[in-house]
């Protein structure tokens, strides 16, 4: 078989802030320096831009006001400015509000944006700057020389559900750059590879994820003004588990709701979906949705860890930024303005080094050096350890939290994470019993789909869809379904995955086999992340294929 | 003026053109006004058409044109285009409606191309009549729907999803002239050479041509218990369908799956046995006139929908409806 190939200067994997940034940075150097012009291309999975993309969100526009200072009148949708926040401890029923807010939950200045709006306005920018932007190519696999990463291979097409040839198939192209940035979000499947093959996290704390659970609902437009931003700790979330809600007020009844659990829980019973419905339920939250309808709902892991779990980030000839890389700041609950300024940094030292001719790891290198020297590292270095100290429980970590900044950060030595799907406990070990065949998860709660939804309806208001034929994406690597997994973790994929991929289904003789609904996956990448024995790997599926964030 | 393209195989009529007919006169207005509204003209395509044009006749259309050309059997997109252009440009059209049909959805696009006109597919809806009338159709897998205003016409080209209106809407009682006309093919610009129709063995299934449905789901329990809702289908004169977990566990072909991967299906008459009522499977059967369920689960979102629910075993249920259909 013969592959096209394509031979760029720099390519970028993955159209998010990150990418877009980097491939924006890279045509205003090339305008302000003139000289050859740059060939850059930009890989994007999704069938048309942002459609992957999900977020709360709120914008620091630090990065933005450097990148594109103009941003006001070029249209940015920036949907509403913060005006009031609070912060809540929710109780079963009641709520306390936080004497002060802690600093760096104060959201003045930042605005309330969708995130998918937003990057496909940034998508026209860079579109308008005369990148190619190309929507529905996968990047698949890294084309490398030694350590040297050359390219990428996009996503062969076409193929059906048992690995056979459709009379549609098209085989992926070979993308060879002098530089790849990668940019492929929250446990990029080209990131998790490069970690794997180099080994970039060999120096760096194993990383830590949570997942966030989104809805949009309309509501009375008169129940919550425009630019309010609320966010909650505690219930329903036990002492032991990492997260918390926001709500996100923007014009005309619209809110943004969602959930975010550590994806670092013991109890294997435990399903953080469940805990977002429970969320929902609780009498403040629940007068707030009332009357209102959920318009959609989305899924996306987020890399919580921060400074000491970002891997090595350059290499021979590759770049890591944005989420792919772990820049995000969990003690603001902010990654957006450091996704675009990686990205941006990432693009400097692209452009530099393909005008020099030298794209080895020592010129890659100053990639490093130019973070470090940034706004990037002196907003992430102080709460380096906050996450860590989540670890000890919800009062430790609030604790450590408020010390650090106070302290700055110093710590006579950092505090060490572990995985998260490491810390998952067996049933025995949980309950205490081995006799033990849970049919429901332990938080599991009633479902009127009104309030609170199943699974498969809230996927349907993702707009997830994919090629039916064609092999599954998610691959599990070993029979541990069907034997052990029942009995020493009742199966927790069913309970952690927020799509309904992973159901058991029991044989007529009673041995129970794991079916994959390939078809639901929203790409949020929490199976790859929190299974226990980490036999699932999730790779790009035919390209266009996923949900539709409209909005989100 | 307004022309509806048939669709017509062996000189057996697809029950979907009816539906066309209904948004013809709704369009036109027939209803509100009694044949004074926009003329309706029928177009039926093929080689040996038999008694479709005879059949269509009976609507209240003004006409029913039949163009007949050894180049249109079997089907080719190349052949339609061009018997469809050739018609169009002698009649002058506001609007061509067509069933959205798989053999529709084949040649529209090029035969839209072809006269640089606009195409309205799957449209499930028409706001006001004549040449003002605005059409709505699915957007983003059905979650919003567009209203669509054609420009450049006339003539515009609307498709119309199947189940969107009923067949039995159309309106009867006219006898409208049936008119033989020429239409020249230049057979050497016929760039495809069909193959003879692909059926999977002896059964092949249009489930959205079928008056009743019987449609199981995961309460079937196993392959077994499927032989069941044949019985009840039979008894019923009816197609067996299914909710996508029966598909997937292979115990029914995929083609008889409803649902948002699978089929969309209007009929008279839509029985769910154990079928929980997933959004994803409504929104395939939710267009059924009258929906019957039988679920164990009282709160089974199918019941919402439902016109008659029954909570109980189906493993009872459906043998004492058997037994009482096969008394008849």
């Amino acid at each position: 078989m013969v592959r096209e190939t394509l031979e760029v200067d720099v390519l970028i994997v993955g159209g998010g802030p990150a990418g877009l940034s980097a491939a924006l940075r890279l045509s205003q150097l090339q305008e302000q320096q003139g000289g050859e012009p740059l060939s850059i291309a930009v890989l994007e999975k999704a069938r048309e831009a942002g459609a992957h993309i999900l977020s709360g969100a709120i914008l620091d526009p630090s990065a933005l006001r450097d990148l594109i200072p103009d941003f006001r009148e070029k249209g940015a949708p920036l949907v509403a400015d913060v005006h009031d926040e609070d912060v809540y401890v929710l109780t079963q029923s009641g709520k306390l509000p936080l004497p002060i807010i802690p600093p760096p939950l104060k959201n003045h200045g930042n605005s309330i944006i969708s995130l998918n709006l937003f990057v496909r306005w940034l998508t026209t920018q860079v579109e308008a700057a005369g990148i190619d932007f190309f929507t529905g190519f996968s990047g698949q696999d890294i084309l490398m020389d030694g350590a040297r990463v050359v390219g990428v291979r996009t996503g062969d097409r076409g193929i059906g559900k048992h690995g056979e040839q459709k009379a549609t198939f098209e085989p992926g192209v070979d993308i060879l750059a002098k530089v790849t940035i990668f940019c492929d979000g929250v446990r990029g499947n080209l990131t998790k590879e490069l970690m794997r093959r180099l080994p970039l996290g060999r120096h760096a704390e194993p990383p830590q994820f949570a997942l966030g659970l989104k809805e949009l609902w309309e509501i009375p437009s008169n129940r919550l003004e425009s630019g309010t931003v609320i966010h909650t700790l505690g219930y329903p979330l036990r002492h032991e588990e990492f997260g918390g809600g926001f709500i996100y007020a923007m014009p005309d009844g619209q809110v943004s709701l969602g959930f975010v659990v550590g994806l670092d829980y013991k109890d294997p019973l435990f399903d953080p979906h469940m805990a977002f419905n429970r969320f929902k339920q609780h009498p403040f939250v629940s007068k707030l949705l009332e009357g209102g309808h959920m318009i959609r709902y989305g899924a996306k892991a987020l890399p919580e860890g921060g400074w000491n779990t970002i891997p090595q980030v350059f290499m021979d000839g590759g770049l890591i930024a944005g989420d792919a890389g772990g820049y995000m700041n969990s003690m603001r609950l902010k990654g957006i303005h450091l996704a675009m300024r990686t990205g941006m940094l990432a693009a400097e030292t692209a452009f530099e080094a393909v005008r020099k001719g030298d794209t080895s790891l020592a010129t890659m290198k100053t990639y490093q050096d130019r973070i470090d020297n940034s706004s990037v590292k002196a907003e992430l270095y102080p709460v380096r350890n906050v996450h860590q100290a989540f670890g000890y429980g919800l009062l430790p970590g609030l604790a450590f939290a408020g010390l650090s900044v106070v302290t700055k950060g110093w710590l006579p030595e950092d505090l060490h994470g572990h995985p998260g799907h490491e810390r998952m406990k067996t049933l025995a070990w949980y309950y205490g019993s081995t006799q033990f065949a849970p049919t429901a998860a332990s938080n599991a709660t009633t479902i009127d789909r009104r309030l609170t939804f199943d699974k498969v309806t809230n996927v349907h208001y993702s707009g997830t869809s994919h090629d039916e034929d064609q092999p599954p994406h998610l691959l599990v690597h070993t029979d541990v379904c069907s034997s052990i997994c029942g009995p020493e973790y009742g199966h927790p994929c069913v309970r952690f995955c927020p799509a309904n991929v992973y159901e058991i289904i029991q044989d007529p003789d009673g041995t129970p086999r794991l079916q994959i609904n390939a078809s639901n996956c929203v790409h949020c990448k929490t199976c790859d992340i929190m299974d226990p024995y980490q036999v699932i790997t999730w790779v790009p599926p035919e390209g266009g294929g996923g949900p539709q964030y409209n909005g989100m | 003026m307004i022309l509806v393209i048939a669709e017509q195989r062996e000189g057996k009529l697809n029950r979907a053109t009816w539906e066309s007919v209904a948004a013809a006169q709704q369009l036109a207005g027939t209803a509100q006004q009694l044949a004074g509204g926009m003329p309706i003209t029928i177009a039926v395509l093929g080689a040996g058409t038999g008694d479709v044009a005879q059949e269509l006749a009976s609507a209240a259309v003004s006409e029913v044109l039949v163009a007949e050309h050894p180049a249109l059997d079997p089907y080719t997109p190349d052949a339609y285009a061009a018997a469809c252009r050739a018609l169009i440009e002698s009649t002058s059209p506001t609007f061509v409606l067509l069933p959205h049909t798989y053999q529709t959805r084949d040649f529209a696009p090029l035969l839209a191309a072809r006269l640089r006109k606009p195409l309205i597919t799957d449209v499930t809806g028409i706001v006001g009549t004549g040449a003002d009338a605005t059409f709505t159709r699915p957007m983003f897998q059905g979650k919003l729907a567009a209203q669509v205003k054609p420009q450049g016409g006339p003539p515009a080209l609307v498709t119309m999803q199947i189940g969107a209106l009923r067949a039995d809407a159309a309106l009867k009682g006219g006898s409208a002239a049936v008119r033989k006309v020429d239409v020249q093919i230049d057979s050497s610009s016929i760039r495809q050479k069909p193959e003879a129709p692909f059926r999977e063995a002896k059964q092949a299934v249009d489930l959205a041509q079928a008056e009743r449905i019987v449609a199981v789901g995961r309460g079937i329990k196993s392959q077994d218990n499927i032989s069941l809702a044949e019985k009840l289908a039979k008894a019923m004169d009816a197609e067996v369908a299914a909710s996508r977990p029966i598909c997937d566990n292979g115990w029914l072909p995929m083609e008889r799956q409803i649902g948002s991967s699978g089929q969309t299906v209007a009929p008279k008459l839509y029985v769910a046995l154990g079928i929980s009522g997933a959004i994803q499977h409504l929104v395939g059967m939710k267009g059924a006139r009258t929906i019957v369920a039988i679920n164990k689960d009282a709160e089974a979102p199918i019941f919402e929908v439902a016109d008659y629910g029954i909570v109980g075993d189906l493993f009872e249920i459906a043998p004492a409806l058997i037994a009482e259909l096969e008394k008849k």
